[in-house]
């Protein structure tokens, strides 16, 4: 039999683990920088603490079974298990949280799959007790800095408002709401002019299907509409956001505001948005996020709600974005040595070398020759594996060889 | 530069010509000679993709092509995640329930219970007899599905109709419309957020020229 990871799983390989790592290392920094303190909650969780927000399907979700029959799942993102954490474990805590994580998160393929992926990397952060324009301008800049951060210019934010999208939908007989919120959602126009609809809503129906765009192109356009006075406020916050947010930066951010990105499902309730990047004729998708002032109260012992925001990047994405890029490591073993005995007397010096050079300043790698191999061997292993310099040593000399770089 | 994946074969002419009113000419696709599965129009403003029509939500989907000309047919059975923007109104046709003009059965629900169907929409067709709550099995094929109530293998087919003529040459008859469908002008929803390429201008065009 041959061991294999199972289809949609797979090893990372010591290359792939520097660069990535190099990635996630970069964006806890800005993190860091910002306040944020890192949390690390479960792997597995019970499956009704992954659902409870509406977002994830139970069928999305790696399922185990326990002893006693209960559902547990492997997170498939981690901000319900950090909720849970906020408002019980941290309830004597101060407000606002800020929190940030790196880990890694698992989803079910759909059925009928031929090997997508099942394991993903992702860092973000939450910031919990907070609500407002503030709050909001925060995350959207911390996202734009950490994306900076990895050298990433090219991409963009595409930015809605469930609360507004909401309202914009009030107008619609309940009975087909829930239709046109589907149609919209899923971005299906055809659908959406097959409705069943009076002639006076399917056109403003269409009307919705277009609030896409520049910013402020689409709040001069949805102004015009016959709005709710919950949807004014939200036209006046998201213009005070904007004006915010872009005037608080050097270089204004790639806002793409579009008023139908909404979901099937009551999690955000408002800002929401996907940082997408369209390189190499691949499109990607670096992160998502968005406002959840409903899902602390799931969590919590007495159901008060709390406000939340936060985002996450997805590691697999960022790394095929930056393979190109100069700052990412291309080689693991940089700045390595090889500490070679030249007889079985020379073995206790070797060590006693290969410790003096590790402690020196400069992060460098020393490794001691293990033998058994003629110095020619020596000198292949040594190219193969980008070990620049070589340490010979014998009784009576330390002779330091540096191989000139192919 | 904005990529359009268009389908091979029956649907080819019309999907040219309606890209040519907009200024778009992909019409080498057309010559008899032509074996490039990607060419650019003349006027370097888009590229087509030549591809199989049930591949056409595959590339529209994944994002290489940002626009894609789709069989509403295809949509129901693939489900792809893509935005559907607008009907083109060209390659009518329908998927139907046929059997055999000899058969007893003049409706579905009449179909006895674990009878075979065969089908080159297996989703759809599974999906419709769930909704009659008839247990079936589905026998998928990849053409000439007709032979499957002809020698016997299944009592009943679902396939796509478009005058009737391969129906009634083979002695089967329609006893059923599950739903009719057309072409539609499909695009990568992320792309089309993101209005790459300034693909709404291109939707637009299409639109009036409809």
């Amino acid at each position: 039999m041959i061991h294999q990871p199972p289809a949609g799983a797979r090893d990372l390989l010591p290359l792939e683990v520097a660069q990535k790592a190099w990635i996630n290392d970069n964006l806890q920094k800005v993190f860091q920088r910002w306040g944020y303190q890192r949390i690390v909650t479960s792997t597995l969780e019970w499956l009704d603490t992954l659902t409870a927000g509406g977002a994830i399907d139970r069928s999305k979700v790696i399922q185990l079974q326990t002893a006693e029959s209960q559902s547990l799942g492997l997170r498939p993102e981690l901000t319900a298990s950090i909720a849970r954490a906020a408002v019980t474990r941290m309830a004597e805590n101060t407000f606002p949280q800020r929190l940030c994580y790196r880990a890694n998160v698992f989803r079910q393929p759909p059925r009928g799959d031929h090997g997508k992926q099942m394991e993903f990397y992702q860092a973000g952060v939450e910031l919990l007790f907070a609500g407002g324009m503030l709050a909001d301008a925060e995350i959207l800049l911390l996202l734009a800095e950490t994306l900076a951060a990895v050298g990433l210019d090219d991409w963009q934010l595409i930015l809605g408002e469930a609360a507004l999208g909401r309202s914009l939908l009030e107008p619609f007989p309940a009975e087909q709401r829930d239709q046109v919120r589907l149609a919209i959602a899923h971005l299906d126009r055809v659908g959406l002019q097959t409705l069943a609809l009076t002639d006076e809503l399917k056109a403003y129906a269409l009307k919705i299907f277009d609030l896409r765009g520049k910013p402020e192109d689409v709040l001069a356009q949805v102004s015009l509409f016959d709005l709710s006075n919950q949807a004014k406020t939200s036209v006046k916050d998201l213009k005070a956001l904007f004006e915010l947010v872009q005037n608080s930066v050097e270089k204004p951010l790639p806002i793409v505001l579009d008023l139908t990105l909404i979901q099937t499902f009551d999690y955000y309730t408002g800002i929401v948005f996907e940082a997408v990047n369209f390189s190499n004729n691949q499109s990607h998708v670096l992160g998502q996020g968005g406002r959840y002032d409903k899902l602390l109260g799931l969590y919590h012992p007495q159901r008060e709600d709390h406000p939340g925001i936060g985002f996450c990047l997805n590691l697999e994405e960022l790394h095929t974005c930056l393979l190109q890029s100069p700052h990412l490591p291309h080689q693991t073993q940089e700045n390595a040595w090889l500490v070679i005995a030249k007889a079985a007397t020379d073995q206790q010096a070797a060590f006693k070398y290969a410790e003096k050079l590790r402690q020196g300043d400069e992060v460098i790698r020393v490794e001691l020759e293990l033998g058994g191999r003629s110095p020619a061997q020596i000198y292949e292993y040594a190219r193969r594996s980008n070990i620049a310099r070589l340490v010979w040593i014998d009784s009576t000399e330390t002779n330091i060889e540096i191989l000139e770089a192919e | 530069m904005l990529t359009i994946a268009i389908p091979k074969g029956g649907l080819l002419p019309e999907a040219i010509a309606l890209l040519q009113d907009i200024g778009l000419d992909f019409s080498a696709f057309l010559d008899k000679k032509n074996r490039q599965l990607q060419i650019t129009d003349p006027t370097g403003t888009a590229q087509a993709l030549l591809v199989r029509t049930h591949d056409v939500p595959v590339y529209v989907e994944y994002g290489q092509a940002q626009l894609g000309f789709a069989g509403y047919d295809v949509l129901r059975e693939k489900k792809p995640d893509v935005a559907n923007l607008l009907d083109l109104k060209f390659g009518g046709c329908r998927l139907s329930v046929a059997v055999p003009k000899s058969s007893p059965y003049k409706n579905p629900r009449q179909l006895p219970p674990n009878c075979r169907v065969a089908s080159k929409f297996v989703n759809c067709a599974k999906d419709y007899f769930r909704e009659l709550d008839l247990p079936i099995e589905v026998i998928p094929l990849h053409g000439s599905v007709e032979l499957g109530p002809i020698t016997g293998m299944s009592e009943a087919i679902v396939d796509l109709v478009s005058t009737g003529n391969t129906l009634r040459e083979n002695n089967l008859e329609e006893v059923k419309v599950l739903f009719y469908s057309s072409v539609r002008l499909i695009a990568h929803p992320t792309s089309y957020r993101a209005n790459r390429y300034d693909m709404v201008t291109l939707i637009r065009k299409l639109e009036q020229v409809l």
